[in-house]
């Protein structure tokens, strides 16, 4: 049995069922993301785990330990807010210091152990500070400490990172990752930030419309999302509607608006409409005239480790990623060949309900 | 900040004097050596005060009215604050009608507040009663209270609860270590503009008040009725110095721009 299990996980309000059916183990030590848009139900699964929300139905247990109707106070979960929710009124010190005072923990016990959490976040020399007196990064640090300082089962991060400049949220990513693994705390984090649950998660869940959709190792859900949800919320993703023209043996020739392309026929039968799933990286821009399809440079972006070209072919725009190996890039409107591996190319069954929203896969 | 210009300051200027003007002439009329309200103008004199000190009924309708303000501040400050936490967080039946309630009083004229509580008095025999008394004026304290509670308690983060709460605090920790700390701003600020509110009501006050439970500006307006000496100056003064005594402490612990602007 697993450290942490949800199982069959329900919240219903009203008639809205803010999460279906959610079922998940997590194990000890192991640091699990759910990503997701907003409103997809994993804030909401976060404070069942915490127990500020009451599941509808479904079954949540710690350890062995039926939680699902235990109050929160009771559970002793580390919890760090979006928001940081740290005491005011109190100093660093005592912010740290409160869970373990409602332990009842001695008091030169309870002076070692936060000075040791404060240490952990490189907070020592602020433990008579005020919150109101520290950074964005230095409270989200307070918050993490408060948290960890009980030693807790499971620690719960609700979008902590979200209210930090892009910076210092990568830094405080790591820096996260390097706290956890040093108290090796099983952890829960919550997310809408892609690049944030992939770099620092073993594990990611992802959710939608309440549900989860896939559960897998960051890469696995990079490459082979399994829903065309997926594809498009994580990264960026070309997304090219077709349909089988022939399926010979192990191949299926597709055609992609008259341009024949193959692919692995993976059970698909001819005349099935199919959308391919190429990432942007993947695709490659050669001389024109070559690959799988013509096209033109219509824009180019400079990211500066890579440059992104919107491409405009027989398909539409597609978007293609080249990394900045400082030779000069492509200028605007020079004819491009767009090649890929076809090992690159993920298949999803049916066509598209409309086109991809950018403003979605910008997330 | 953008500075003020010559006309801009003459403006507040004034304004501040006209606000300022007859507290500063009270205060000095009642340091004078005359028998009629004058400034002084030939010496400071405190016979006035002497005179007020020995006067057993200004002594008694004093000790009278901070009683009165003290209990009527702090019993409406104990109703308010589950009141005002009710309102401001739960969706329930009525809470729309409960926050009018509370805050009717400050609508309704202190005069026809005056009468209706005599008339009720009357009807429960609770002529002349000083406890009575106190209940007529948290009526009249409460919207107070309220007003400044309810500012405090909105924007308010309910994480911070449910941080102290999922570190193994019970909710009566909860309340007195994170809540009531976190809004005591809203709560002392409530608290002084009750007691300022009750020190200084007149209007309901003449319409209730018995014999033995006569408050400090009802006593006033009856001197008053009769003859006008600096007497009225001196009890002004002390009014007056006793307000600002309090208003300056609550600046000093907390800042009066925190509890009246309602920031953090």
């Amino acid at each position: 049995m697993s450290f942490l299990e949800l199982r069959d996980i329900t919240k219903r309000y009203g008639t809205l069922n803010a999460v279906s059916d959610v079922t998940l183990s997590v194990e000890k030590g192991e640091f699990v993301s759910l990503l997701g848009p907003s409103g997809c139900g994993k804030t909401t699964t976060l404070q069942m785990i915490a127990g500020f929300v009451e599941a509808t139905s479904g079954s949540i247990r710690l350890d062995g330990r039926d939680i699902t109707h235990a109050k929160a106070n009771s559970r002793g979960l580390g919890i760090v807010f979006q928001s940081y929710a740290l005491f005011p009124h109190m100093t660093v010190f005592d912010n740290v210091s409160f869970g373990l005072e409602m332990q009842r923990v001695p008091k030169a016990e309870r002076k070692d152990r936060v000075d040791e959490a404060l240490g952990l976040v490189h907070l020592s020399p602020y433990a008579g500070r005020y919150p109101r007196e520290l950074s964005g990064g230095q409270r989200q640090r307070v918050a993490l400490a408060r948290a960890i300082v009980i030693r807790p089962p499971v620690l719960l991060l609700d979008e902590p990172l979200s209210n930090l400049d892009a910076k210092l949220r990568e830094a405080m990513q790591f820096e996260l990752r390097d706290i956890q693994r040093k108290v090796g705390t099983t952890t829960v984090m919550v997310t809408h930030d892609q690049a944030e649950a992939f770099s620092i998660s073993d594990r990611v869940v992802v959710m939608e419309a309440g549900r989860i959709t896939q559960i897998d190792q960051p890469y696995r859900i990079y490459e082979h999302p399994e829903t065309e949800f997926i594809s498009r919320f994580v990264g960026k993703t070309n997304l090219l509607p077709g349909t089988v023209q022939a399926i010979n043996g192990l191949a299926a020739s597709v055609s992609l608006a008259g341009i024949p392309v193959e692919i692995d026929a993976g059970g698909l039968v001819s005349g099935e409409t199919v959308t391919l799933c190429v990432r942007p990286e993947k695709l490659r821009l050669i001389a024109a005239g070559q690959g799988r399809l013509p096209g033109r440079v219509a824009e180019r972006y400079f990211l500066g480790s890579q440059w992104l070209y919107h491409i405009d072919g027989p398909l539409g725009t597609l978007m293609a990623v080249t990394p900045n190996d400082g030779s000069a890039p492509l200028e605007t409107g020079v004819p491009v060949g767009v090649d890929w591996n076809p090992s690159v190319v993920r298949v999803h069954r049916g066509r598209l309900a409309e086109a991809p929203d950018p403003t979605l896969e910008a997330q | 900040m953008t500075r003020n210009g010559p006309l801009a300051l003459i403006f507040h200027t004034l304004v501040v004097l006209f606000m300022l003007a007859p507290l500063v002439i009270v205060c000095l009329v009642a340091f004078t050596p005359e028998n009629t309200l004058s400034l002084p103008t030939r010496g400071f004199s405190l016979r006035w005060f002497q005179a007020v000190f020995h006067h057993p009924d200004f002594v008694q309708s004093f000790w009278n009215s901070l009683w009165l303000a003290l209990l009527s501040a702090t019993l409406a400050v104990a109703l308010a604050v589950p009141a005002a936490l009710a309102i401001t967080r739960w969706e329930f039946r009525g809470r729309g009608f409960l926050n009018t309630l509370f805050l009717s009083p400050l609508i309704i004229p202190h005069l026809v507040l005056g009468v209706a509580m005599l008339r009720l008095f009357a009807l429960v025999g609770a002529t002349g009663s000083f406890g009575w008394l106190v209940a007529a004026h948290i009526v009249i304290v409460t919207p107070y209270v309220m007003r400044l509670l309810i500012a405090a308690i909105t924007g308010f983060d309910r994480s911070v609860e449910q941080a102290a709460y999922s570190l193994g605090a019970s909710e009566a920790t909860v309340f007195r270590r994170i809540t009531l700390p976190m809004i005591l701003p809203g709560v002392t600020g409530g608290w002084l503009i009750a007691f300022i509110n009750s020190f200084d009501e007149l209007t309901m006050s003449i319409f209730i008040t018995s014999p033995s439970t006569v408050t400090l500006p009802v006593r006033m307006y009856m001197y008053a009725t009769e003859s006008i000496d600096p007497m009225m100056a001196a009890v002004s003064a002390i009014i007056v110095g006793i307000t600002a005594v309090a208003v300056l402490l609550l600046d000093r612990v907390y800042g009066l721009d925190r509890i009246l602007v309602g920031q953090h």
